[in-house]
């Protein structure tokens, strides 16, 4: 009996029936993933063909190219307008996503050795799950604290008359900045990194360190030299997560980064810190309603063209990076 | 977008949680902010008072991206705070309740009155220190905050005050009327503009022309506080393929007495409201 029921719904299919339903979801997902890319190169194209390569460099006002982007739409097609530079926007989100980055992984560092090899245990049991709820806070709470407390303590505490007097007209230094910007990216980051960096540490083999200690090498300079060194796959790979996160961060950027698009210049002295400026994703955002106007989406898909492009170099980038340190051992 | 989405996953959740209250509408709009207060104080008066089958979903999303949802057959009707534009294609306008755009600043600030010539230089950066406008006891720079190009006030603005031209790059746009009145209220040199709604939070509203921004001086025909507006519901089509349920309430908050006083509790101003007969 048993056999004839097995031979008559046949042995092969039922075996393989949750792979191949696994198998058809995955593909599903990479075809939609696909398709997601396609449309927006094939939105995005207009905007790149009329432009070139001047797309992406610097010229006249973003906000007056994009208001004309705009208008061009209301009227016929033969007179579509697609003139974009947008320069200050990239300029503003290397800055940025730049500087939170650069912060953040010398801050994660240092705290992921601390909770992973230095830290009591009852400190390591807080400080763990701490970073683990802070790695999940929305983007947009991070904003209101940085609207109602940051922005603020700048405008009011940091900026000084004379700053703001010589840059009267053209930009105003009211809080919303790029210092604003990255310390509140940092704070949001940092804690993805710590959490990953963490894991990293974990898994170096406690046989390496044991090593190390037993010749007489102290704690410090184990960890550094063994423990950090064994687990920078996973700091890359923690890293890569970060910038892509922070890279499309859009809605924190919004509120605190001030929403001119103004190429902030590092001559300028220290006010620099203080200048206001709008990278690319916060753009998208802020200019939703001109979707309907078929130049103005098509520059808008173009922007998000270069923020899928970019991701998708950073994550690029990390695989190399891991291949090329997987002799060391450790991965997240 | 996603506020759209977030909203359609409601309204299928309140389409499931109906069958108790059968025959019961929900009517779907979206648009204005600086509407918002008004229309959610209408709507809950409507639902409660006059007919507890209409139940109403609106997101403030902007009054340009509301005309945009009603083209789209997205809303049923839209708040808006701008006259008609030419964008504005297949939609009819109809005149809702008046509302006046204040303009603010900071309680530090000492002025108390602002023509529409030294708002204009203001927001196009020919002025950018207090010491140039008499009166305000400030020689700081100048903050102006403004509302990003969502909004129908931006355009109201934009139309008003500064004839059409772009503001000029030292303006701060804001994604919300909320957030414009944030700034006003921590910034000392700031200047910003919000409807009557927001008024009073921190902020200190100035005349404009000699005329201050309260109820009684909202008018625009004739014309007399200079910022004075009508706030606009706009329909799909004609108006004439709208949901009876919705023409009704339309009627209603246009025309009722109950309205006119829910409107102005709010902080807008009725129109076209009968008022209650008084009893001695």
């Amino acid at each position: 009996m048993q056999g004839e029921h097995l031979e008559e719904y046949g042995p092969k299919w039922s075996d393989q029936r949750a792979e191949r339903l696994l198998g058809a979801l995955v593909c599903t997902v990479v075809a939609l993933l696909l398709a997601l890319i396609v449309t927006v190169i094939v939105r995005a194209w207009p905007s790149f063909a009329h432009n070139g390569l001047a797309w992406f460099g610097a010229g006249g006002s973003v906000e007056d190219q994009l208001n004309q982007v705009y208008l061009s739409g209301l009227g016929d097609a033969a007179h579509y307008v697609y003139t974009f530079h947008a320069w200050p926007l990239i300029w503003s989100t290397m800055l940025i996503v730049g500087g939170a980055v650069a912060i953040a992984v010398f801050c994660a560092l240092f705290t992921s050795v601390f909770i992973v090899e230095f830290a009591p245990e009852w400190m390591r049991n807080v400080l763990q799950p701490v970073v683990r709820f802070l790695a999940s806070v929305p983007s947009v709470i991070y904003g209101l604290l940085g609207v109602l407390v940051v922005v603020p303590f700048i405008g009011n505490h940091l900026v000084t008359e004379s700053q703001k007097s010589s840059v009267a007209g053209v930009i105003s230094l009211s809080g919303y900045s790029l210092l604003a910007a990255v310390l509140i990216l940092t704070v949001m980051i940092a804690p993805l990194m710590v959490s990953i960096f963490s894991d990293g540490l974990r898994s170096v083999r406690p046989g390496w360190l044991e090593g190390s200690l037993a010749l007489g090498v102290n704690r410090w300079r184990t960890t550094w030299k063994i423990g950090v060194r064994t687990a920078r796959p996973a700091m890359v790979a923690g890293t890569v997560l970060a910038v892509a996160r922070a890279i499309g961060e859009a809605v924190m950027l919004a509120m605190v980064s001030g929403s001119i698009a103004f190429a902030p210049n590092p001559a300028d002295g220290l006010i620099f810190v203080y200048e206001p400026s709008r990278p690319l994703a916060p753009t998208i955002v802020k200019n939703v309603e001109a979707l309907g106007s078929p130049p103005a989406n098509s520059t808008l898909f173009a922007i998000a063209a270069v923020l899928l492009f970019s991701a998708a170099l950073v994550s690029l980038t990390g695989w190399v990076a891991r291949r090329a340190m997987r002799k060391y051992g450790a991965t997240a | 977008m996603r506020i759209k989405a977030l909203a359609t996953w409601a309204v299928a959740l309140l389409a499931l949680a109906a069958p108790a209250s059968a025959g019961a509408v929900t009517l779907i709009g979206s648009g204005s902010v600086a509407a918002q207060p008004v229309l959610q104080a209408l709507f809950s008066t409507y639902t409660k008072k006059i007919n507890h089958k209409v139940h109403f979903l609106y997101t403030a999303n902007g009054g340009n991206a509301g005309v945009k949802d009603v083209q789209g057959g997205k809303s049923q009707f839209a708040g808006q705070a701008r006259t008609p534009l030419p964008s504005d294609a297949g939609t009819t306008y109809v005149k809702f309740y008046l509302d006046g755009l204040c303009m603010d600043v900071n309680p530090h600030n000492k002025l108390s009155n602002i023509s529409i010539q030294q708002t204009h230089d203001i927001y196009r950066g020919l002025i950018t220190n207090w010491g140039s406008i008499g009166g305000s006891g400030l020689d700081t720079t100048i903050d102006p905050v403004g509302r990003d190009t969502n909004g129908g006030t931006y355009n109201f603005f934009l139309q008003a005050v500064l004839n059409n031209e772009l503001p000029s790059s030292n303006v701060n746009a804001l994604t919300a009327d909320g957030l414009v009145v944030n700034a006003v209220k921590q910034d000392p040199s700031a200047i910003g503009y919000a409807g009557l709604a927001w008024q009073g939070r921190g902020m200190k509203t100035l005349k404009v022309n000699g005329v201050p921004c309260v109820p009684k001086k909202i008018s625009v025909e004739p014309l007399k506080y200079p910022l004075s507006r009508y706030i606009w519901l706009v329909l799909p089509g004609d108006g004439s393929s709208s949901p009876k349920a919705l023409t009704k309430f339309i009627d209603w908050a246009r025309r009722s007495p109950l309205a006119g006083e829910v409107i102005l509790k709010a902080g807008g101003v009725p129109a076209f409201n009968k008022k209650r007969k008084r009893h001695h």
